[in-house]
C-alpha cells in the first residue's frame, strides 16, 4: 500500500506540464463562467482613495485626474477599477479628467470613459474632460506645468477645444484644485508622480497597479506619498463594492419605486452589507468581482500544486536516501 | 570632434539642469519654459525614427529571409494597416481603429499577459521546493500571502491577510528599501560620472 502511494506521487513528480496547464484554465475558465457569490472585503488603501474622491462630491473647484499607463496586457486588472472610478465620480458629480502617455493606452481609455458613461447623462467639458494623450517625452514638463496651470500644460482637450473655454475648467488652475491623481499602471510609472506632483506641488497621488506591482510601492504607502492603493483585480473588486454600496446605492421611495439614495462612507455599513451578484445586472460593474473568483480558485490550485510538488519531492528524497 | 561636441551638449546641459532644480532664479524659470517648447517640437521626431528604424530593420529581415521572416511581414503590415486605418476613420469610438483595437490587440495582450498564470502554476509545482530553510520560508511567505489575496484567506483565519500585510509591509519594505537606496546611490554615482565626462559608454563604439 505504502509502495502504491509512493508510485502516485513519483508519477505526479514526472507530470506532463500540459495536465498542469489544463486544470488551471478549467481553474479559470469556470469560475469566470459560473459565477459564485463571495465575500470582499475592504482594505484600507482602497477605503482612502474612495474618501479622499468621495470627498469632491458636488465641488466645482475640485476635480480628480486620472492616467492611464498601461496598454491591453494588464487590462483585466486595471480596466475594471477604471470603470469602477469612473462610476463613483459620475454618480456623485466630481469632476474628472484624464489623459495618458502611451499611445497603447488611448483606446483603453476612451473604452473606460465609454463604458463607464453607459446610464449617466454626462457631458465632456462639463463633467469631465478627456486630456487625450501627449508624448511620453513630454510628460515631467506636463506634470510640472500642470503645478502651475494646467490650462497652459495641456491646451486642447481631445477633441481640440481649448481648455480654457471649458466650464469645467472654470474653477480649476493647478494641483492645488485637481487634488488627485490616480496612476493606473502594471509599472513604476506612479513614481514619477510622487517625485513631481506631490513632492514639488503636495498634489495627493494614489496608485491602481496590477497585483505584481503593489509590491514595490507599498513603500510610498507607508510613508503616506500615497493617498491609497488599488492592487491588482483584489483592489478592483473592493472599489467596485464600495461604488455600490455607497455611491450607487438605492432606496425604496413611498411607492416602492427604487430611487439613487448615495450615502457616505461607512465602515459600519461595509461591515454588514452583502451583495448579490446576481443583483448587479450590468456585468461591466462586476468584471472584477467576478474576476475575484477565478483568481481564488487559481490560487487555491497554485497552493495545492505546491504541496503536492513538495510531498512528492520529499518522498522521493526519502526513498533516494534509504537506497544509499 | 564627433564624440566632443555629444560630450560637451551632455555635460553643458546636464549641468544647467542641475543648477535650475538649486536655483529659483527667472531665468532659470525661463530656460525651463524654453526647454519644454522644445520638447514638444522634437518629441513627435522621435515617434518617426521609431518608425523608420522599426522598418528597417524589418525590412532587413524580409530581404535576407532570415528564419522566421514571415512575423516581419505581418509586423509590418499591421503597422501599415492600423496605421492607414486611424488616419482614414479616425480613432473614436465605431470607428474600424477602435474594432482592430477591441478584437484584435486587447485579445492578443490579455492572451500574453495571462500566459503568466499558466507559467506560474507549472514553475510552483515543478521548481518551488522547501530544498532548504530560506527556501521553506519563501514557499510558506508564497502560500501564505496567496491566501491573503483572496476571500476565502480571511475565512480560514483573520491571521491569515494580517499576516500577508505584514509580510508585505516589514521584511518585503526593509528589502525594497534597501535595494532602492542602493539603486539611489548608484544613479548618483552613474550620473555624476556622466555629468564628469568619465562615463562615455552611452555614445556607443567602444571606450
Amino acid at each position: 500500500m505504502a509502495d502504491k502511494k509512493m508510485n502516485f506521487f513519483e508519477k505526479m513528480q514526472a507530470l506532463d506540464r500540459r495536465y498542469i496547464y489544463l486544470v488551471v484554465a478549467l481553474a479559470i475558465i469556470i469560475p469566470l463562467l459560473v459565477p459564485f457569490n463571495s465575500r470582499t472585503y475592504v482594505t484600507e488603501p482602497t477605503e482612502n482613495i474612495y474618501k479622499k474622491i468621495d470627498s469632491f462630491t458636488g465641488r466645482n473647484d475640485r476635480a480628480v485626474l486620472l492616467c492611464f499607463d498601461h496598454d491591453a496586457s494588464t487590462m483585466a486588472e486595471l480596466f475594471p477599477m477604471e470603470v469602477a472610478i469612473l462610476r463613483h465620480c459620475f454618480e456623485r458629480d466630481i469632476q474628472v479628467f484624464t489623459i495618458c502617455f502611451i499611445p497603447a493606452a488611448k483606446p483603453l481609455m476612451d473604452y473606460a470613459l465609454q463604458t463607464a458613461k453607459e446610464g449617466y447623462e454626462v457631458q465632456s467639458g462639463i463633467d469631465y474632460v478627456n486630456f487625450g494623450y501627449r508624448p511620453w517625452a513630454i510628460r515631467i514638463p506636463i506634470m510640472l506645468k500642470m503645478g502651475d496651470d494646467i490650462s497652459e500644460a495641456v491646451e486642447y482637450d481631445d477633441e481640440g477645444r481649448k481648455l480654457t473655454n471649458l466650464p469645467i475648467m472654470k474653477e480649476i488652475m493647478n494641483y492645488n484644485e485637481m487634488n488627485l491623481i490616480v496612476d493606473f499602471a502594471g509599472s513604476a510609472a506612479v513614481l514619477s508622480w510622487i517625485t513631481y506632483a506631490r513632492a514639488k506641488f503636495g498634489a495627493n497621488v494614489a496608485a491602481g497597479v496590477t497585483a505584481v506591482m503593489a509590491a514595490d510601492n507599498y513603500i510610498y504607502l507607508q510613508t503616506g506619498q500615497l493617498t491609497g492603493m488599488l492592487g491588482g483585480l483584489k483592489g478592483a473588486a473592493e472599489y467596485e463594492k464600495l461604488v455600490d454600496v455607497f455611491a450607487c446605492h438605492m432606496e425604496p421611495d413611498e411607492n416602492g419605486v427604487m430611487q439613487p439614495a448615495p450615502r457616505d462612507f461607512s465602515k459600519e455599513i461595509i461591515k454588514n452589507t452583502w451583495i448579490k451578484m446576481s443583483d448587479i445586472k450590468n456585468r461591466m460593474h462586476k468584471t472584477a468581482r467576478i474576476g475575484m473568483n477565478a483568481q481564488t480558485v487559481a490560487h487555491l490550485m497554485i497552493i495545492v500544486f505546491i504541496i503536492l510538488g513538495n510531498i512528492g519531492y520529499f518522498i522521493s528524497k526519502r526513498k533516494k536516501d534509504k537506497v544509499n | 570632434m564627433k564624440r566632443q561636441i555629444p560630450l560637451l551638449i551632455v555635460i553643458i546641459l546636464g549641468f544647467i539642469f542641475v543648477i535650475h532644480v538649486f536655483v529659483p532664479h527667472k531665468a532659470s524659470a525661463d530656460f525651463y519654459d524654453w526647454y519644454q517648447t522644445w520638447i514638444k517640437a522634437i518629441s513627435p521626431f522621435m515617434v518617426l525614427l521609431g518608425i523608420m528604424s522599426l522598418f528597417m530593420v524589418h525590412s532587413t529581415k524580409i530581404k535576407r529571409k532570415v528564419p522566421n521572416w514571415q512575423y516581419s511581414v505581418i509586423t509590418l503590415a499591421s503597422l501599415i494597416g492600423t496605421g492607414a486605418v486611424g488616419f482614414i476613420w479616425g480613432t473614436q469610438a465605431g470607428t474600424p481603429f477602435m474594432w482592430l483595437f477591441k478584437n484584435v490587440q486587447m485579445p492578443m495582450g490579455a492572451t500574453m499577459f495571462s500566459l503568466l498564470a499558466f507559467y506560474i502554476a507549472s514553475a510552483a509545482y515543478k521548481a518551488f521546493r522547501a530544498r532548504s530553510a530560506e527556501a521553506t520560508v519563501l514557499l510558506i511567505a508564497a502560500i501564505i500571502v496567496m491566501l491573503g489575496q483572496v476571500p476565502i484567506g480571511i475565512k480560514i483565519s483573520k491571521l491569515i491577510p494580517e499576516t500577508s500585510n505584514w509580510i508585505l509591509n516589514v521584511p518585503n519594505l526593509a528589502a525594497k528599501r534597501g535595494i532602492a537606496m542602493g539603486v539611489g546611490l548608484g544613479m548618483t554615482a552613474t550620473s555624476l560620472k556622466i555629468l564628469l565626462g568619465i562615463e562615455r559608454t552611452y555614445m556607443g563604439g567602444g571606450k
